[in-house]
């Protein structure tokens, strides 16, 4: 257990539906097999953009601040709001600068496009190869979990409350059989016009 | 990984240390399978996909297996093929001696005990599988047990095995025990009831097509075995060839 990206543990989710988009996220982080903190959110919100970032909790904390600099820079300059599509590529290039002596991350990217109104989700690997998914996107350490709950629960064009509950599921039940995820989650449900972030109560062990 | 240290040919050559040959006595030859327990039925399924790495030596390679008593008892050892033949062969030998020397067929609890043994047995050179036995207990009742490689065992209302038991065992939480789901109108837990057969078969057709869609060593064929007091009845279902 001397991999990078499972010493913290956690997960992430993203799911496409009607006009809505969702991400979710664990709460705990973790030193190996010991739990430090159930207070580490993982997702993080830059303008019509949310990121999910798991791995090497230094990483995350770490490209958070890298993006909430890159995003104020982008927002003096252009004067405008970041779209996701936009969002996700400056996380593409960000990573993959670091090719050589990567940040141990799996970054999941959500968001409607304040424009167009589509919703936009991707996931990327540690140097920054895109993932562009119609459906959903996993990462982190219950990805394997992940992929068969949201493969078995994911149908396509799921009105937001729907949405929040197929999330909800796949992550809870995802995270309850990965001892290195769980201790809380949060779920945002995005809507064009709206953002619901909600706390569930999970199992505490 | 993406990352090699560089080794110079020129010195790499002057400096060929001596490369060491080692027999490997163990493979993964994929597969997944699932066993569910119901009321008066127990189903245990798995794919027919035979692997070696990326490698498909066989679309139809069925690991469920009845065991030759009366009433029958079905179990499968997912994992390394060739130790799971030997141990489902040596189990339907273990089981007939039983019935010749106690002039009864054995029960599913006696079976599960028995494979304890002889899993244990090899402590020291394990079968490298995740055997599952389903049948019906004394009562009558759907029985699935499920064993680690050395032997340590439980009964369970369902278990998935295998490559893709990551993919399916939380599916499986979710929707048979209902973990994570509260009734609307009192606020608490729900708890597991009994599913019907056809609910069931529908569940693993569902939890087999999540797990074929994702893993590259599941797919091809489905085989669903279905055991009721009436006996034992074979259901085939395709999977993705891909």
């Amino acid at each position: 257990m001397s991999d990078p990206s499972s010493i913290n543990g956690g997960s992430v989710v993203a799911m496409v539906g009607k006009d809505c988009v969702a991400i979710g996220c664990d709460m705990r982080l973790g030193m190996q097999a010991l739990t430090v903190s159930n207070d580490f959110p993982k997702i993080f919100q830059f303008n019509n953009a949310f990121l999910g970032l798991t791995g090497l909790a230094t990483d995350v904390i770490t490209l958070s601040e890298v993006f909430r600099y890159k995003v104020n820079l982008y927002n003096l300059r252009e004067e405008r709001k970041i779209e996701p599509e936009t969002f996700a590529n400056l996380v593409s290039s960000s990573l993959y600068e670091k090719r050589f002596g990567p940040y141990f991350v799996g970054p999941v990217v959500a968001g409607i496009n304040s424009k167009s109104g589509h919703p936009y989700i991707c996931g990327f690997d540690l140097i920054g190869c895109i993932n562009f998914a119609k459906d959903f996107v996993v990462g982190g350490t219950s990805s394997e979990q992940l992929f068969g709950m949201c493969e078995s629960l994911w149908e396509p064009d799921l009105e937001p409350d729907d949405l929040f509950e197929t999330i909800s599921q796949a992550l809870l039940n995802a995270q309850d059989r990965d001892a290195m995820s769980g201790w809380g989650a949060i779920v945002y449900i995005i809507t064009k016009d709206k953002v619901v972030k909600r706390l569930l109560k999970t199992r505490q062990d | 990984m993406y990352s090699e240290p560089y080794i110079d040919p020129a010195s790499a050559h002057a400096a060929a240390a001596p490369i060491e040959h080692r027999f490997n006595p163990y493979s993964d030859n994929g597969g997944t399978i699932l066993a569910i327990a119901g009321s008066d039925f127990a189903v245990l399924a798995g794919d027919t996909r035979h692997t070696t790495g990326y490698s498909i030596n066989s679309r139809f390679q069925p690991k469920v297996h009845t065991l030759p008593c009366d009433p029958p008892i079905l179990v499968s050892a997912n994992g390394y093929s060739a130790d799971g033949d030997t141990l489902v062969r040596r189990l339907g030998q273990r089981v007939q001696w039983y019935s010749y020397n106690h002039n009864k067929a054995i029960s599913v609890a006696a079976c599960a005990r028995l494979i304890q043994t002889m899993l244990y047995g090899k402590r020291f050179f394990p079968y490298y599988v995740h055997t599952i036995v389903a049948g019906l207990d004394e009562e009558g009742r759907g029985a699935v047990y499920s064993f680690d490689p050395v032997g340590s065992y439980e009964r369970e209302q369902c278990r998935a095995g295998g490559a893709a038991a990551s993919l399916i065992m939380p599916f499986l939480d979710n929707q048979v025990n209902l973990k994570n789901q509260y009734d609307v109108q009192t606020g608490e837990p729900k708890t597991a009831v009994y599913l019907s057969l056809d609910d069931t078969i529908k569940l693993v057709k569902d939890a087999f097509s999540s797990a074929t869609e994702r893993h590259i060593h599941v797919g091809d064929h489905l085989e669903i075995k279905i055991i009721t007091k009436e006996g034992v009845k074979v259901e085939y279902f395709p999977l993705k060839r891909d």
